[in-house]
């Protein structure tokens, strides 16, 4: 509902009930006026209290100043009789209206409120009231003394009992009509109260009526009627107030107890002080305990609030506390997960490093004429490894074939393919010495795998009595070859990754390495740096082997992984191999190996080498490895029964006259117990000029010579 | 590594089975080499041919089993037929063992499935 449809149905309902209002309010102005006549001092003429002027400021401020026909119609009625005719009545209701009218405007003006509870106030209905009567007080004395002939000199007099009696009547009648409307407007009193207040309303009529009676108890009505004040504020005070007023007021009227027989100026003086004294007693002393009373309140409301604001802010502090709580445990089963899952990628990559290490050569064979290095560098990320690989192959007519090779994606599967390839490659180059034969090979078993995935691979093949070098890649970075006075990668045909593409053919280049040369084959984790081109890394590479290229293998690959890669951060896989062919040997051969059946080769592979650098030519060296074997295979066959020992073979050339020997420091079983047939003296005998055993306490000597022709022809 | 030689088997035609060595037959590995002709045998046919056109290296080990085996062929009408060019390195070593008294060389391997199935091979593959 609005303010100003408010405002309207309030008015209708005033205007329902305004007539009614005017009657109410003439009415109990002129019962007031009956009354103060009632207790008026000298007959009807001087009254020390007139009630009708605080009624009708009473009706002003509560009803409105809109009620003033009431007031002056009463007033009227009232003064018609006792005036001395039409004019000087109307005179003096007019003042009697006017007043009234003033005082309430007054009050407005001076923000007046009609609940009396604060100091105010008090202060603004005494100051009004001494104000305001002065208009009545003026012109009813004018009127009197106009029409009634009063002496001048009694004017002052006259005005001065008119005066305190309108003032009178405001001080004691107006608060006790405004505490009226509070008994509706203030909470309602329980029973207790309202007896206490009987009780107090009576005392103040006992002591009131005592106190009239003797001069010794005159103020002990001032207690009681701030007691009544103390208790109820304006609803005690003012009925009190004016209880006490008019049973002192009577009784000077009537003459009684302290007012017998007293002049009348001592009467009214006596009166006025007393009522002045209870007037200002009661309303201050209530406006004081009603602003003390709304300032208790005022604190108890603020303390409620800050009551109010400091559960909501706890249980808004709970909340978040709560949702702190969830927020933590929330992030802390996420820690415990992602710390599962980091477990987890830790174990594939140990499982992957080492399914990667185990694959790869443990140790380099030794091959003859050649010297090789080898290493294998797994990525620090969990993700990042698997999938490089090198390999060595000592080929059956005493090639080396070398293999490096990227299995593209990482961990454990990369690891697993990376094992078949490897495991084909080496069955594949048995079978076919073409490197372009192999890698073809490789691509038909690469695309047949359930999952194919890419791999480049460079797989080259080299005689070492050559330095012959057939080099076919699959999509592999290309090898690099270098010696002190610089480096080159050498050209090798463009082909794709094996089993990318359905069909693919692979170019082989043959390269003549220069003496002394190394060869470097490696994956792209050497070569590759987040953030820089291919090319660049190739040229750095470049750079950085030819300024090694005077060290040693094993030193040479660790410059190399110390100059390319961070070894704290390597993001991919890297293998390398460094191969070197080696100078050509001028001294006598000495080789030894444990007295197996599977060192034969080696030992054969050596002395093949040995006599090709030699330039021993391929006839004579076709049967010397015979006849040499035969000596060797004599040695593991026959010469350790017991324990395992070792086989030496020493050759050396002298202008054309080769001479091996081949010893043990075994003990030889009786020549009945040997198996072979004897064939293997026999080819001894065959293929060499002379054949000379000899036994002494801690082993055999076989001694073989033969002439040679040296540099006949070349190593093929 | 050491992969001394490479061995392979197969049906080459009818009833004649074609064992390939390529690479070296020694102490190490005349074993295997043994077990692969043996398993060829197994199969009954009338002929194996023992392919060393790429045998790079043949020591005593080898001939005396190719003697054992020789010697068991003939108890069970068997024919086998080395093939052996006249280049070969391993050539001499046979030579010299008189291999070719007890089992026929041939030069080629047309020879060897195509030549006669007589059991007197003496002299067939000269030098």
């Amino acid at each position: 509902m609005t303010v100003t449809s408010r405002a309207a149905g309030w008015r209708r309902a005033i205007t329902g009930e305004r007539a009614r209002w005017l009657v109410v309010v003439a009415v109990a102005y002129y019962l007031g006026a009956r009354l103060g006549l009632l207790l008026s001092l000298v007959e009807e003429n001087v009254t020390p209290l007139w009630p009708p002027t605080g009624i009708a400021v009473a009706a002003f401020v509560i009803l409105g100043r809109r009620f003033w026909p009431a007031v002056a119609v009463a007033a009227f009625v009232v003064n018609l009789p006792v005036s001395e005719g039409l004019l000087p009545a109307l005179a003096t209701a007019a003042g009697n209206t006017l007043a009234p009218l003033v005082a309430a405007l007054l009050l407005e003006r001076l923000g007046f409120r009609r609940q009396l509870d604060r100091q105010r106030d008090a202060l603004a209905i005494v100051l009004v009231a001494i104000c305001s009567t002065v208009i009545s007080a003026t012109i009813g004395s004018l009127a009197l003394a106009w029409s009634a002939g009063i002496p001048a000199g009694q004017l002052p007099a006259t005005l001065a009992v008119w005066w305190t009696g309108d003032a009178m009547g405001i001080l004691m009648v107006t608060p006790f009509l405004l505490s009226v409307p509070l008994f509706r407007e203030l909470p309602s009193w329980p029973v207790r109260q309202w007896i206490e207040l009987s009780a107090i309303l009576l005392v103040v009529v006992v002591a009131s009526s005592w106190a009239a009676q003797s001069l010794q108890v005159i103020f002990l009505s001032l207690p009681v009627v701030g007691w009544a004040a103390w208790r109820f504020q304006l609803r005690g005070a003012a009925p009190a107030a004016l209880l006490a007023s008019v049973v002192t007021t009577f009784s000077a009227s009537r003459g009684l107890g302290i007012f017998r027989g007293r002049p009348l100026l001592d009467q009214m003086l006596a009166l006025h002080t007393f009522n002045a004294c209870i007037a200002l007693t009661s309303f201050v002393l209530a406006a004081l305990v009603s602003e003390r009373n709304s300032a208790t309140a005022a604190l108890q409301q603020a303390a409620a609030d800050l009551e109010a604001r400091v559960e909501v802010r706890t249980a808004e502090l709970s909340a978040l506390n709560e949702q702190l709580e969830t927020e933590i445990r929330e992030r802390f089963e996420a820690q415990e997960q992602l710390t599962q899952e980091e477990a987890r990628a830790k174990r594939e990559h140990d499982i992957a490093e080492t399914l990667q290490r185990s694959l790869l050569p443990p140790q380099l064979p030794v091959v003859p004429g050649i010297e090789v290095a080898a290493r294998y560098v797994p990525a620090t990320s969990d993700v990042q490894i698997g999938g490089d690989w090198y390999d060595v192959l000592q080929l059956p007519d005493g090639e080396v074939g070398l293999v490096i090779g990227d299995v593209a994606g990482h961990g454990v599967s990369a690891a697993a393919t990376m094992a078949q390839v490897r495991m084909a490659l080496r069955v594949y180059a048995l079978q076919n010495t073409s490197p372009s034969s192999v890698l073809h090979s490789v691509h038909g078993l690469v695309s047949q795998l359930p999952m194919p995935e890419m791999v480049t691979l460079l797989y080259a093949v080299l005689d070492p009595r050559t330095r012959r070098l057939r080099v076919a890649s699959a999509g592999h970075p290309p090898v690099l070859t270098f010696d002190a006075a610089g480096a080159h990668y050498l050209e090798v045909g463009l082909a794709p990754p094996v089993g990318v593409t359905a069909e693919a053919y692979y170019d082989e280049s043959t390269h003549l390495l220069q003496p002394g040369s190394t060869l470097l084959l490696y994956t792209d984790g050497l070569v590759e740096r987040r953030g820089t081109s291919i090319t660049h890394g190739l040229d750095r590479l470049r750079e950085a082997a030819a300024a090694v290229a005077a060290e040693d293998l094993e030193r040479l690959c660790d410059h190399l992984l110390a100059s390319m890669i961070e070894p704290s951060r390597v993001a991919d896989d890297v293998a390398l191999i460094a191969v070197r062919p080696q100078a050509v040997p001028s001294g006598p051969l000495l080789v030894t190996v444990p007295a197996e059946a599977r060192m034969l080769s080696q030992a054969r592979g050596s002395l093949r080498q040995w006599l090709r650098d030699a330039g021993v030519g391929a006839d004579d060296e076709t049967d010397i490895l015979v006849a040499c074997g035969e000596a060797c295979a004599n040695v593991v066959q026959h010469a350790y029964a017991t324990a395992p020992g070792d086989l030496v073979l020493e050759a050396r050339i002298d202008d054309d006259l080769l001479q091996m020997w081949v010893r043990d420091r075994g003990q030889w079983r009786v020549e009945s117990d040997r198996g072979g047939g004897g064939w293997g003296l026999k080819l001894m005998q065959a293929l060499a000029d002379t054949v000379d055993v000899r036994r002494t306490g801690d082993g055999t000597v076989v001694h073989l010579s033969r002439r040679v022709s040296i540099g006949a022809q070349d190593g093929g | 590594m050491t992969a001394l030689a490479h061995i392979t088997s197969h049906e080459h035609s009818g009833r004649v089975r074609h064992v390939q060595v390529r690479g070296d037959i020694d102490l190490a590995n005349v074993g295997e080499v043994r077990q692969a002709i043996t398993s060829a045998l197994a199969d009954d046919p009338t002929r194996v041919i023992l392919d060393l056109r790429g045998t790079t290296y043949l020591d005593s080990a080898a001939i005396a089993m190719l003697f054992r085996l020789a010697q068991r062929l003939g108890h069970r009408r068997q024919d086998l037929a080395l093939v052996v060019p006249p280049r070969s390195p391993i050539r001499a070593v046979l030579e010299l063992t008189s291999l070719q008294t007890v089992i026929r060389l041939h030069d080629t391997l047309e020879e060897a499935s195509g030549g006669p199935t007589s059991a007197n091979p003496t002299g067939a593959g000269g030098a």
